[in-house]
């Protein structure tokens, strides 16, 4: 772990400002969305997000300055560790909301399923960039699928659906960029397609068959699951050009009608408070990171991180659109998270982690 | 950087970034235009539907305007009651509730279920609390408060209630407060009330229930998702109703209705100051004390008070018509003498009979004697039938309703109250169009003793008496004085006479000696003769039903049979300051009449004069007659010569007037 001066220069930092930035609004709408009425001060979820911004920045140094090929060397180091989190996650996790996710650490709650996609991403990019062949073959692509299949299935049986869909783009984002042919991803579309119904059967439990139903029928029960999509919905429309203003929040903050406005719900709150322009600002700097991220791949030394790169920013992108789609109530509701933005130690760590192997992969693409 | 020798792998992958860019910002502008559309262009719609959910109005009930008498005492003001309301917001599960809240409160189930459904049928805001016991009394607000834990959805409210500090002293004059009908919901006066607004419902509550109800205040707070309040956003205070000042006189009203419940009688009274059309007491009885209605009446109470035979909800001295029997010769003495009929010395002499259509009609002596010659006075003094007989013969029935229009026995007499009912002497016209039966001159001879198709309320016959007290001018009874919006009174201003005609001196001369002589000679009026005060009045007596009929229907029914009894006055007689009326619900004769109107002719004199009221001698045998709401007085029953009426034998006054003229037949005294 040798860190070369002369990399720092190609340090992306119109990125890390970015990631700042969209950091700061996050704290900043969980500040309003948790405000202590009865105590006039910031809840308790703003200090410990401000916390993990703070330990998540210091893992993002980490991820930046050890060379990426190193860390993905020992990738199968980091994917058992995670392999063995959701293993004893799965026997000795804590409970909440019907969920078995968490290991409490001493006031904080870790959930290794957030580590899940920089774990597969970096097992993945190593095994296909190790691969002779340079489009993926059948045998690439199942192997592949295997170290998707296990964390997937161990995250699915929380049950946290919402955290484990966002492995498949991972995998698939790197089969993509990797060169697997075309034919084959029509293909897998559509058994996807069509074994979606069966999956919807067999699959899905109750609770999350009535969220797609009230998804896509909300008049079947406006009380109990769409209240959540349709109060999303007014939250961001009641929001208007300019919004409410800071603090100004009616449905998200004190007043409670928007459940996890600081957390899966931020967007809204955000949408709320500071309107269309608020949103446009914000999706800004989300298409700024990704098509950042892009360019990285684009600027790649190597296979490896590029793909890497793909991997982790494939997760990301399907999070943050599937996230802040749900938030205007156009999605069934997920415990999906929004990046960067919403409440929760964890996934703001692993976030920062993964971007800062994306950025490490750009920063040392002139180094041997 | 990607090898040379991977050139085509690396064309590959530079071609699928490109794909990943392109679709990555064609997702992301999609989503942008989903934002625009839902936060700028459906902004609006989200907007009230954000601001239904968390913002709350509540209305902030105005206490109505106080009443003062003339001379500035209170005679209604405002208390708080309090209401306990069931809010459905605050309950899991609403039916568990209601059963909880029966309970607790120990009020019936049923009752509580229904009121809840009845808001849910009229579709209420969730969170509006619906009212189920109204004017709670302290325990059961107790025992609410103590299990505020096990009710979540029970709030108990403090509303302003109306409070009636003399109980049921003038009760029909002030009416009551209720909350709004439906169907009174669409009149223009109503405008802008919603369900459960409590408005005027009758007497002078309603007349001037713009004035009076005062301008409610609203609060609005802002709620969070369970319906608690976070903060206030804004409170506008309820503004009290107009203060009003009444031409009322307590004294003189107490007095009335003393004097009525002394006598045992039912009935109704009205004293004008006859230079201004001023009411200064008028009462119906059987009354109910108001109080009971502001302090929520249960509804077997108000079922009882309803439907009570004696009708204590009826306004008897604008709502009930009778036969004005003997007073009308007032009106008759009048027209003659205007109409130049007869002059003031013109006499009749009465034989005891007077001849007509080959029927022969008794005059008013028991003794079957007549009158012999008789002038407009002493007609008037003796209330001789043969007099009027005379004229009316001679007159025809157009002039005396004439007349009677000039003196305000036709129609309504304009008092602001709601309710009145017109009065009635008949016309040619009225014969023909409405009862659609030729007039006949024959019928004059009945009318001319105010029998016959004649049909008026008390306060009628009080503004007939009131024009020849002022010498003419038909006034137009009227209660509101002044009214203090919160700067000052500001006097209301006498409701304008509604015609004026000047009774020439010398025959109003002749028909106030006469009068004088009703009560002050030998006439039917001594039971109110007042020495120095120069009472001028008329008795009247009204039949319930002839005289066969009531031989026929001896101990067959249950109903009251006896007369009504009129007593119509003004005093002093050359200068009069009150007139007025007593009607004596089957009091037998007017001269019983006459005794009421006594104590409240000397109570106004007395107080005018600065002299201590007078005081009714205890009764001799009744304690209690005529209590209000159970009314009781007068019922005729078969023990009623044992009961209350054989009471009023012991009473003395009463018994002579019986004695004097009580056998007066169908042509009354």
């Amino acid at each position: 772990m040798i860190v070369d001066r002369r990399i720092l220069p190609h340090l992306d930092w119109a990125c890390v400002a970015a990631l700042v930035a969209l950091m700061a609004i996050g704290l900043a709408s969980i500040y309003s969305a948790k405000w202590d009425f009865v105590h006039q001060a910031p809840g308790r979820e703003f200090w410990k997000q401000l916390y993990a911004v703070g330990i998540s920045l210091g893992v993002f140094v980490v991820c930046l300055l050890i060379d990426y090929r190193s860390l993905t060397q020992r990738s199968l180091i980091f994917y058992g560790a995670l392999i063995a989190l959701l293993v004893y996650v799965a026997f000795f996790g804590v409970v909440r909301n019907g969920s078995r996710r968490w290991i409490p650490l001493g006031g904080l709650d870790f959930q290794p399923s957030e580590f899940a996609r920089v774990a597969v991403a970096m097992v993945l990019a190593a095994y296909f960039a190790g691969a002779q062949r340079l489009s993926r073959s059948m045998r690439d692509i199942a192997i592949g699928g295997v170290f998707l299949a296990v964390p997937l299935l161990l995250i699915m049986r929380q049950p946290d659906l919402g955290t484990a869909a966002t492995l498949i783009p991972v995998f698939l984002g790197m089969a993509f960029i990797g060169g697997m042919r075309m034919k084959w991803l029509v293909v897998a579309a559509m058994v996807g397609l069509l074994l979606s119904p069966v999956a919807y059967k067999f699959v899905l439990t109750d609770y999350q068959r009535g969220r797609i139903q009230t998804f896509v029928n909300p008049e079947l029960d406006p009380r109990g699951d769409s209240y959540q999509q349709l109060q999303a919905r007014i939250t961001v429309g009641s929001g208007g050009l300019f919004g409410k203003g800071f603090g100004g929040a009616t449905q998200a903050g004190g007043y409670g009608f928007l459940p996890e406005a600081h957390n899966d719900f931020v967007f809204s709150a955000l949408a709320e408070e500071h309107g269309f322009a608020g949103v446009l600002v914000a999706l800004l700097l989300y298409l700024f990171v990704i098509l950042r991220g892009l360019e990285a791949a684009k600027l790649a030394k190597d296979r490896l991180g590029a793909y890497l790169v793909i991997g982790i920013l494939s997760g990301f992108s399907f999070q943050v659109v599937y996230n802040i789609t749900m938030s205007a109530g156009l999605a069934p509701v997920k415990g999906l998270t929004l990046p960067l933005m919403s409440y929760g130690g964890s996934s703001l760590m692993a976030t920062l982690a993964g971007f800062g192997l994306i950025l490490n992969v750009r920063m040392r693409r002139f180094t041997n | 950087m990607l090898t040379s020798a991977n050139f085509e792998d690396r064309q590959s992958f530079a071609l699928r970034l490109v794909v990943l860019r392109v679709a990555t910002i064609v997702v992301f502008a999609v989503i942008a235009v989903a934002f625009w559309i839902f936060q700028v262009v459906e902004h609006q719609r989200y907007e009230q539907l954000a601001e239904r959910q968390h913002l709350r109005t509540m209305p902030l009930r105005a206490p109505r305007g106080i009443l003062y008498d003339r001379n500035g005492k209170v005679l209604v003001r405002n208390t708080y009651s309090f209401t306990i309301a069931f809010v459905r917001e605050q309950s899991a599960n609403v039916n568990d509730a209601v059963r909880r809240v029966a309970a607790a409160t120990g009020v019936d189930e049923a009752r509580i279920a229904d009121i809840v459904a009845n808001a849910k049928k009229r579709r209420d805001p969730l969170y509006r609390p619906i009212p189920i016991i109204e004017h709670a009394t302290l325990a059961q607000v107790a025992a609410v408060t103590a299990r505020q834990v096990d009710l979540p959805e029970i709030v108990v409210q403090q509303l302003p209630t109306r409070e009636y500090p003399e109980g049921g002293v003038a009760a029909h004059l002030f009416g009551y407060v209720g909350e709004i009908q439906e169907a009174q919901l669409q009149r223009p006066e109503f405008a802008g009330l919603e369900l459960g607004a409590m408005v005027g419902q009758a007497g002078l509550e309603r007349t001037y229930n713009t004035l009076l109800k005062g301008t409610d205040g609203i609060r609005t707070v802002a709620v969070n998702s369970r319906g608690r309040e976070i903060e206030k956003l804004g409170e506008q205070d309820p503004v009290d109703g107009d203060r009003l000042q009444l031409t009322v006189d307590l004294d003189l009203q107490k007095a009335m209705e003393d004097a009525f419940r002394y006598s045992g009688y039912s009935g109704a009274g009205a004293v004008l100051d006859p230079r201004t059309g001023e009411i200064l007491a008028l009462t119906s009885l059987p009354s109910y004390d108001p109080n009971a209605f502001a302090s929520g009446l249960d509804s077997a109470s108000l079922n009882r008070l309803f439907n009570d035979p004696l009708k204590p909800f009826t306004d008897r001295v604008i709502q009930g018509t009778y036969s004005p029997g003997s007073s009308f010769k007032i009106l008759m003495a009048t027209a003659a003498l205007e109409e130049g009929v007869i002059t003031p010395d013109t006499t009749v002499n009465c034989p005891g009979y007077y001849d007509f259509g080959g029927r022969r009609f008794k005059c008013s002596r028991l003794d079957g004697a007549g009158h012999g010659v008789t002038d407009v006075r002493k007609a008037l003094e003796v209330s001789c039938n043969v007099f009027f007989y005379t004229l009316g013969s001679k007159m025809k029935i157009d002039t005396i309703h004439a007349y009677a229009e000039k003196m305000g026995l036709t129609g309504k007499t304009g008092v602001d109250l709601p309710g009145e009912r017109d009065s009635l002497v008949p016309s040619t016209e009225w014969a023909n169009n409405v009862r659609k039966s030729p007039w006949y001159p024959g019928e004059t001879i009945s009318v001319a003793i105010g029998q016959g198709a004649v049909s008026v309320t008390p306060l009628a016959l009080a503004t007939m008496v009131s024009t020849v007290a002022n010498g003419g001018t038909l006034i137009t009874p009227h209660i509101l004085k002044a009214v203090d919006k919160g700067d000052g009174w500001i006097p209301a201003g006498a409701a304008p006479p509604r015609s004026t005609f000047f009774i020439k001196p010398d025959n109003l001369q002749a028909i106030r000696d006469g009068l004088w002589r009703v009560v002050n000679g030998a006439g039917t009026g001594y039971n109110a003769r007042i020495a120095g005060r120069d009472v001028a009045g008329k008795t009247g007596t009204s039949q319930v039903i002839s005289n066969e009929g009531k031989k026929a229907a001896q101990g067959k029914t249950n109903m009251d049979l006896r007369d009504h009894g009129f007593f119509v006055f003004f005093a002093p007689r050359d200068n009069p300051e009150i007139s007025g009326i007593i009607f004596a619900e089957h009091g037998v004769h007017g001269s019983n009449a006459a005794t009421i109107a006594r104590h409240v002719i000397e109570t106004y004199f007395d107080k005018r004069d600065g002299k201590p009221l007078p005081v009714l001698p205890p009764p001799p045998a009744l304690q209690k007659i005529g209590t209000p709401a159970t009314a009781t007085q007068g019922r005729a029953t078969d023990g009623r010569t044992r009961g209350a009426g054989g009471a009023r034998e012991g009473e003395g006054r009463a018994g002579r007037a019986r004695l004097a003229e009580a056998a007066g037949g169908r042509v009354g005294g």
